[in-house]
């Protein structure tokens, strides 16, 4: 991993005014449950789901559409370290966004006089963090494969595919198409739940190989198809 | 080192219809400064494109210095500075340098003095260095690229139409500085439409057509006399009463050579436009009888145009 990516895609996440505002407004949105009912703790805040989205849409794409990344290739960089840098950027920036979100819920829930569960707190960030890695794997075989934003769009379409799908499946009775579906789903948000550990009880073996096989699966293949990728503004010889 | 070696480079694109590059074979010395030439589609930008190892070749190999152009102990040596130039506009000029200082694995104590000296090298102030990239002229933007490409005095040096949109102030500025690489050792590979800049720069020419290399000029690299002009006379003045040693000295006191005498015409190689503007005063007032003053054409755009197709560039 090169320290100069991570901190150059930091940088340039947090000072994107649309990111900015798409964070703000996800952080103060989740806090509103908080606020209403502080006596439940932390568990009325969301996953990160969209934070990581934010934060990670256009991670490689946009490097691949502005021209940026060839000049970044032309120095001593493998795309592996630059894959592998981008990704650690990215979920790492989810989960300071995270702490930030926790420590203001803790705050909001203080202040309304019910008492800070920091042990739940810990597992939520635990889930969150976990959570960030995995989408932003994810994401990151998804902005290799299009450029700019269009790991978004390949995402959605991925959602919405396993969705007519799961449902073709559930109305016909077809329960391999139903079990293929929740598979595909699980790898397009891949999240290693973490409660149970809140009552003693162990992550279980093949949910945590799931998790991993999926997070290594997609930063294999991402790696792979930058591997191939031509860098070139000329497309017919110029 | 063994400098950088091409043989029989091939490059197809969309699914081989396009033929960008057929069978391009080259040598380029160590220290030498090697301009690429030719009209637009030639396949120069894919040679370089292979020379970086962005693109991969479908037939052939390079090598720079015994190594695949894409290792890192090649790249570790070497700059680049692309045609269409897109820097990371929400950063600084000054960030930027020291993001592809710490990117070329220079040493980080004295980045920031690093970052600032190459600032200062392309002629940008610290008030430059200090706007984000975003609100730069195309003329900063090709001096901030320049910069970037020439940090750590790599031992090669990648540079695509790197004078494209500078002031005549950053053309010479370019010029110097592309002397002080070759100074020191370095190899240039140069891809440019400007045929007097390469002229002017370049120890050799490959002129590139239809992805086979043409034709191959050695040139006197750094050439103060860059320009040639035929002077005319009215019959009987050159060769004449005019004397070779009258045109001579002429050529002398304005700073030119007189290259040939061939009545009624004489031909003089200048540095530039005003060495021209120099040279006739210098005829006139020598009694010379002038009737017309015409520009040559130099040897790479002569090289130019007899390898061009009756319509001109695509």
């Amino acid at each position: 991993m090169i320290p100069a990516i991570i901190l150059a895609t930091l940088r340039q996440r947090f000072t994107s005014p649309m990111r900015l505002v798409i964070l703000v407004a996800a952080v103060w949105i989740s806090l509103i449950p908080v606020l209403v009912s502080p006596g439940s703790g932390f568990a009325m805040i969301g996953d990160c789901y969209f934070l990581a989205l934010a934060l990670a849409a256009g991670m490689i794409g946009e490097d691949v559409s502005s021209g940026t990344l060839q000049l970044l290739l032309a120095r001593p960089v493998t795309r592996r370290q630059y894959v592998f840098s981008k990704w650690v950027a990215v979920a790492g920036g989810t989960s300071l966004v995270v702490v930030a979100q926790l420590l203001l819920a803790a705050l909001v829930i203080a202040l309304r006089g019910a008492s800070v569960s920091w042990g739940g707190a810990a597992l939520l960030l635990a889930n969150d963090v976990l959570l960030a890695f995995g989408i932003s794997a994810v994401m990151s075989l998804l902005s290799a494969l299009v450029p700019g934003l269009g790991d978004l769009g390949l995402l959605f379409l991925a959602f919405l595919s396993t969705q007519v799908l799961g449902g073709l499946g559930s109305l016909k009775s077809w329960g391999a198409l139903e079990r293929a579906t929740q598979e595909l789903q699980r790898v397009l948000k891949p999240e290693l739940n973490v409660w149970p550990l809140l009552h003693g009880d162990p992550a279980s073996p093949a949910a945590v190989a799931s998790y991993l096989s999926t997070v290594t699966l997609c930063l294999a293949l991402a790696v792979m198809v930058m591997n191939r990728k031509e860098l070139s503004y000329v497309s017919a010889g110029g | 080192m063994d400098g950088i070696r091409i043989e029989s480079l091939s490059k197809t694109f969309r699914a081989g219809q396009v033929r960008a590059l057929d069978g391009v074979s080259l040598e380029i010395a160590p220290g030498e400064v090697f301009g690429i030439i030719g009209p637009n589609g030639a396949g120069k930008t894919t040679l370089l494109g292979c020379l970086l190892g962005f693109l991969r070749p479908d037939a052939g190999h390079v090598s720079i210095d015994g190594h695949e152009p894409d290792d890192l102990a090649v790249r570790a040596v070497s700059g680049y500075l692309p045609e269409r130039l897109t820097l990371d506009r929400w950063m600084t000029g000054r960030h930027f340098l020291a993001y592809h200082h710490a990117l070329a694995r220079l040493p980080a104590p004295g980045r920031a003095e690093a970052a600032q000296a190459a600032l200062t090298r392309v002629g940008l102030d610290a008030e430059a260095g200090a706007r984000p990239i975003r609100r730069y002229s195309r003329g900063m933007l090709q001096r901030l690229g320049l910069a970037q490409a020439l940090l750590g005095e790599p031992r090669y040096v990648f540079l695509d139409e790197p004078a494209s949109g500078v002031d005549p102030a950053g053309v010479v500025l370019f010029r110097r500085l592309l002397g002080e690489v070759k100074t020191r050792g370095a190899t240039v590979v140069l891809n440019s439409h400007q045929l007097d800049q390469v002229e002017r720069v370049c120890d050799r020419v490959a002129f590139v057509k239809q992805g086979r290399v043409e034709a191959m000029e050695t040139l006197h690299a750094g050439a103060t006399m860059a320009r040639v002009l035929r002077v005319r006379s009215p019959a009987g003045a050159i060769g004449g009463i005019v004397t070779r040693e009258t045109l001579e000295q002429a050529a002398a006191r304005a700073g030119a050579e007189l290259r040939e005498v061939a009545p009624p015409l004489a031909r003089f190689a200048v540095a530039d436009d005003a060495g021209a503007a120099r040279l006739v005063g210098a005829l006139v007032a020598a009694g010379v009888p002038v009737a017309e003053v015409t520009p040559e054409e130099g040897r790479l755009e002569r090289l130019f145009l007899e390898g061009e197709p009756a319509g001109g560039p695509s």
